[in-house]
């Protein structure tokens, strides 16, 4: 028999986290489909629970100097309404499931899930997200693509929770978001893919892509970003067999029952193009 | 008097929308046991032992031990057991129930139970033929004897799973020698001659009872027996209630879909480019088990000329067994699968021999008094040259195809001619159904109609009230029809093959025009009418010739789309329709039904994917097996036509499966326009969509 905690304030779950192993609850759209049972049946826990949704200490989004922080426990229905926030994430939040999902749905729960298909993640990693740790004894900063080290798996420390989601301003003026799934709404992506550039008279200044659902965790490579600022954009197509060969070194796709390997990869190496190409155009 | 084809609010909208309908879910009954079910993990392999844990008190194991008659499912073709004897056929094939109070016990159970397996060789695809049936019409050979020209096609189209909101469930009980089957279902009587066959019992020990059915599409037509069967066995061996209900995954695993086939076609082009004969060979996969696939075959062999003229025609088709989930009814039966394949060839056909495809396919479309594809004759209006005309100027189809045709372009538009035969093929209603219904006027002058047909979402209970009362002249509140219990009401037929309100129906006004002649008020008055065949229709069961149908309904459908040329998605952009099903009988219903059949046509043209491998389902819940949600459709407009059928009740026609059956090639012609490559099977998913316009 699980027990489960429903603490009302955030002091109350950090100190309820400090004194056992907890599976944390944040929304539980996805927990409650992996522990499910067959109809009829309570879900198949076999850790105490911690429902942290009710939190209202953990919900909020403020715009401070150059960043945006966001509250664990905020909704994706509160994202996507926001006006605080980046536009490339409210178009994830936009095309995320369905509302009733999304309105239970937090961003810390998507995150804190790890999954390689998470659809807000890639534009997290585009935007530099630091996740803010904290349990009892201590706060650590991590940034999202050191959190995140597998599916399914993050470097959570004992009685650790997510308090909070910092997004590094940036500033682009060509996005890109698509996600692929089998249908337009309450879907699993197939493949996501969020890029942001700058240009500024016909320089490169900054460029940033990141791809979901296509390895094990989402695919960002900086190395690859680095080598294409300060390139003319009306150089960029150029460049892109180069660009693209670089990211088919990272991008691993699988065959499963919702898509094929060759299908996913193939789909990103469009993507890359249809983006150079809004870069190009933007010079 | 009003037209009968204004709509009235549907007689089981209230209870659903406000949430007080009872499913058989919902139901309790004192001392009810919970059954689950073990299954096989092989798809083919002999049963060495079982080993059931030690059993605790209350707690049951059924299994064809139990069974009292025969082990066996009472569907047209007699090959699938209740429970597995000694060997198992698929993966997910049922072997034993255990049944008691606490479900958590009884999945305890059933996990602990250690089955060993000595598997063997598993057959798949196309190579064991369990059914054959070939027939001909002019002379086929001698026209191909002398072709110039052979044009070829072949196209293969894949599962689709019904998704019915509400998964399979029955309820079994047994009282004073006497077992009730409670449950979702289409066809009550279907489930009592098979409870009545494995009990090995007297039809009058056996009853069965409609529960409010959440959505079926055929999925609820034969499949229940196995169930109603299994439950009933369970009641008569515990003397208590079982409850056996599905859940979504277990639904979609373990139980029919609609067959997977392969159709090929050779067409021998006339020197003036018309088709002088097609060549058609049909492969259908039945799963481990035949049930119904041969009349399947027989529906997708008969459609094999689509809706058009083809003077020499020879047919031939087979069900093939596999070691994989038995496949079932499905909407369209059959149909489906042969107007997405017939629709293309002969779109290629005319590409092939440098023709414009609608000229081609205007040229061979069927007009009344010509003969049907058995060698039957159309003998009623048909009105397809105004529709098509009416679709064409409703889409823009004209000026679209041609804008869309160039290269570069990756708009298309699609547009797809089909027909359906309404009710049983052949002489089926008239030799194996023999419907009865009756009208019963109390003495307070309410009329209850007595028949078996099910209500499950698509309308049924309003249309042949309405129908009752407009014959009748009384206010449709005087009219009643109850869920059916067999213990209540005739033998009508099942619910399937757009039957109910042209047979059915045409039964039901039959019978109110000969109460309204009797009509006394105040006084109990019983009426009865059975089923007669149009003393023109001949149908030679064996040979699969003369009229397979007493009518058809017809239909024309446009889609248009876009295609992304990075992502390969298929964009709906235009949906258009346009129906000929006599007359109907309530608008909004009617609509109802066009859109939802149209949308799961089309897609299953583009969208449902569902593999098997080495005998397994890959997609096994809703996540994984895609169907649209409201985000993924559009607006559709539609237009219904009028041409009374005159058998029919106030002229109407089957329209249930009809708007289903050109879903696929419509899309799958608008996909191939917009990609400008040829598409062979469905559904055109967008990894499909990247072979063809990656590598052409």
């Amino acid at each position: 028999m699980v027990r489960s905690y429903i603490p009302k304030s955030y002091g109350e779950a950090l100190d309820i986290l400090s004194k056992g192993d907890l599976t944390i609850m944040a929304g539980g759209t996805d927990l409650m489909v992996k522990k499910r049972n067959r109809a009829g049946l309570l879900p198949s826990f076999q850790k105490d629970v911690l429902f942290l949704s009710g939190i209202k200490e953990l919900s909020y989004i403020n715009k401070e100097n150059s960043s945006v922080r966001i509250g664990s426990m905020t909704t994706l229905e509160e994202i996507l309404y926001s006006k605080q926030i980046p536009s490339l994430l409210r178009e994830a939040a936009a095309i995320m499931a369905s509302p009733g999902i999304r309105h239970t749905a937090t961003l810390g729960g998507n995150i804190g899930n790890a999954s390689p298909a998470g659809d807000t993640l890639p534009v997290l990693y585009l935007y530099n997200a630091m996740i803010i740790i904290e349990s009892k004894r201590q706060t650590r900063e991590v940034p999202i693509e050191e959190f995140i080290t597998g599916p399914g798996r993050t470097t959570f420390g004992p009685g650790e929770l997510i308090k909070e989601i910092v997004l590094e301003e940036a500033k682009f003026n060509v996005l890109y978001y698509k996600k692929i799934g089998g249908r337009k709404t309450d879907a699993i992506s197939k493949v996501s893919f969020a890029a942001g550039a700058f240009a500024r008279n016909g320089i490169v200044e900054d460029i940033r892509m990141a791809f979901g659902a296509v390895s094990p965790r989402v695919a960002r490579d900086r190395g690859i970003e680095d080598s294409i600022k300060g390139t003319p954009a009306a150089g960029i197509l150029d460049l892109a067999e180069e660009i693209r060969n670089g990211y088919g070194n990272i991008i691993n796709p699988i065959d499963d029952q919702r898509s094929n390997a060759k299908y996913r990869k193939k789909c990103c190496m469009n993507m890359i193009d249809d983006f150079l190409g809004k870069v190009f155009a933007e010079q | 008097m009003s037209d009968i084809s204004k709509s009235i609010p549907k007689s089981d909208s209230a209870g659903k929308i406000a949430g007080e309908t009872i499913y058989i879910g919902d139901m309790v009954l004192d001392d009810m046991l919970h059954a689950m079910t073990l299954r096989s993990v092989h798809a083919k392999a002999r049963i060495k032992s079982i080993r059931l844990p030690e059993m605790p008190e209350g707690y049951f194991i059924v299994d064809h031990r139990d069974i009292p008659g025969d082990n066996c499912v009472n569907i047209i073709f007699d090959d699938m057991p209740v429970f597995a004897d000694g060997k198992v056929n698929y993966i997910g094939e049922p072997i034993l129930l255990a049944a008691g109070p606490k479900r958590k016990k009884v999945k305890e159970i059933i996990d602990s139970i250690e089955v060993e397996y000595e598997p063997s060789e598993p057959v798949f695809g196309y190579s064991k033929s369990v059914v054959h049936h070939e027939f001909e019409k002019g002379d086929a050979a001698s026209v191909f004897c002398k072709a110039e020209r052979i044009i070829k096609g072949s196209y293969s189209t894949g599962y689709q799973e019904h998704i019915y909101m509400e998964p399979q469930g029955v309820i079994g009980l047994y009282e004073d020698n006497k077992t009730t089957v409670i449950g979702s279902m289409q066809c009550p009587y279907y489930i009592k001659n098979a409870v009545v066959r494995t009990l090995g019992t007297g039809q009058e020990n056996v009853r069965v009872i409609q529960a409010a059915t959440g959505g079926a599409f055929g999925g609820k037509e034969e499949f229940p027996s196995l169930m109603g069967c299994q439950a009933a066995v369970a009641a008569n061996k515990t003397g208590k209630p079982i409850k056996l209900i599905y859940e979504r995954t277990e639904d979609i695993e373990t139980t029919t879909k609609r067959h997977p086939s392969r159709i090929d076609f050779e067409a021998a082009a006339g020197e003036d480019g018309s088709i002088e004969a097609l060549r058609v060979r049909v492969f259908l996969d039945s799963g481990a088990y035949i049930g119904l696939s041969g009349v399947v075959l027989q529906r997708a062999m008969i459609a094999a000329s689509g809706v058009y003229t083809i003077s020499n025609l020879s047919v031939s088709g087979d069900v093939y067994e596999t070691n994989t989930v038995p496949n079932g009814a499905f909407r369209g039966f059959g149909a489906p699968q042969m107007f997405f394949a017939i629709e293309m060839f002969i779109h290629h056909f005319a590409i092939e021999t440098g023709q414009d495809p609608l000229a081609l396919r205007k040229r061979h479309l069927a007009s009344m008094g010509d003969p049907t594809s058995t060698g039957g004759t159309f003998r009623d209006p048909i009105i397809m040259g105004d529709m098509i005309q009416k679709a064409i100027d409703m889409s823009g189809y004209d000026e679209k195809i041609a804008e869309y045709s160039k290269p570069g372009d990756h708009r298309g538009i699609g547009m797809s001619w089909v027909l359906h035969g309404c009710g049983f093929t052949g002489s089926g209603e008239q030799k194996h159904i023999k419907a009865v219904v009756r009208l019963r006027k109390e003495k307070d002058d309410m009329v209850t109609i007595l028949a078996a047909n099910t209500e499950m979402g698509q309308g049924a209970m309003t249309t042949l009230r309405k129908i009752a009362a407009g014959v009748l002249g009384i206010p449709i509140e005087k009219v009643i029809y109850n869920n059916p219990d067999t213990d209540l009401v005739p033998d009508s037929g099942p619910t399937v093959a757009s039957r109910t309100v042209m047979i059915v129906g045409g039964l039901i006004a039959r019978a109110a025009r000969q109460l309204k002649e009797k009509w006394v008020p105040g006084k109990e008055i019983l009426v009865e009418e059975r089923y007669r065949q149009p003393d023109y229709i001949e149908w030679d069961e064996d040979k699969l010739r003369g009229d397979a149908y007493p009518a058809y309904s017809w239909g024309v459908n446009v889609v248009e789309v876009e295609v992304s040329p990075v992502t390969y998605e298929v964009d709906l952009k235009g949906i258009w329709a346009v129906y000929d099903i006599g007359k109907a009988i309530d608008e909004r219903i009617i609509i109802g039904q066009a859109e939802g059949g149209l949308s799961q046509g089309i897609s299953y043209g583009m969208t449902e994917v569902m593999e098997c491998r080495e005998g397994r389902i890959q997609q096994r819940n809703m996540t994984d097996y895609i169907i649209p949600t409201a985000g993924d459709c559009i607006p559709m407009e539609i237009v219904i036509m009028d041409n009374p059928y005159p058998l029919g009740p106030y002229g109407a026609k089957g329209a249930g499966e009809l708007p289903l059956v050109g879903g696929a090639p419509a899309v799958a012609l608008a996909i191939e326009n917009a990609i400008g490559k040829r598409i062979d099977r469905i559904p055109a998913t967008p990894e499909y969509i990247m072979e063809l316009m990656e590598n052409g």
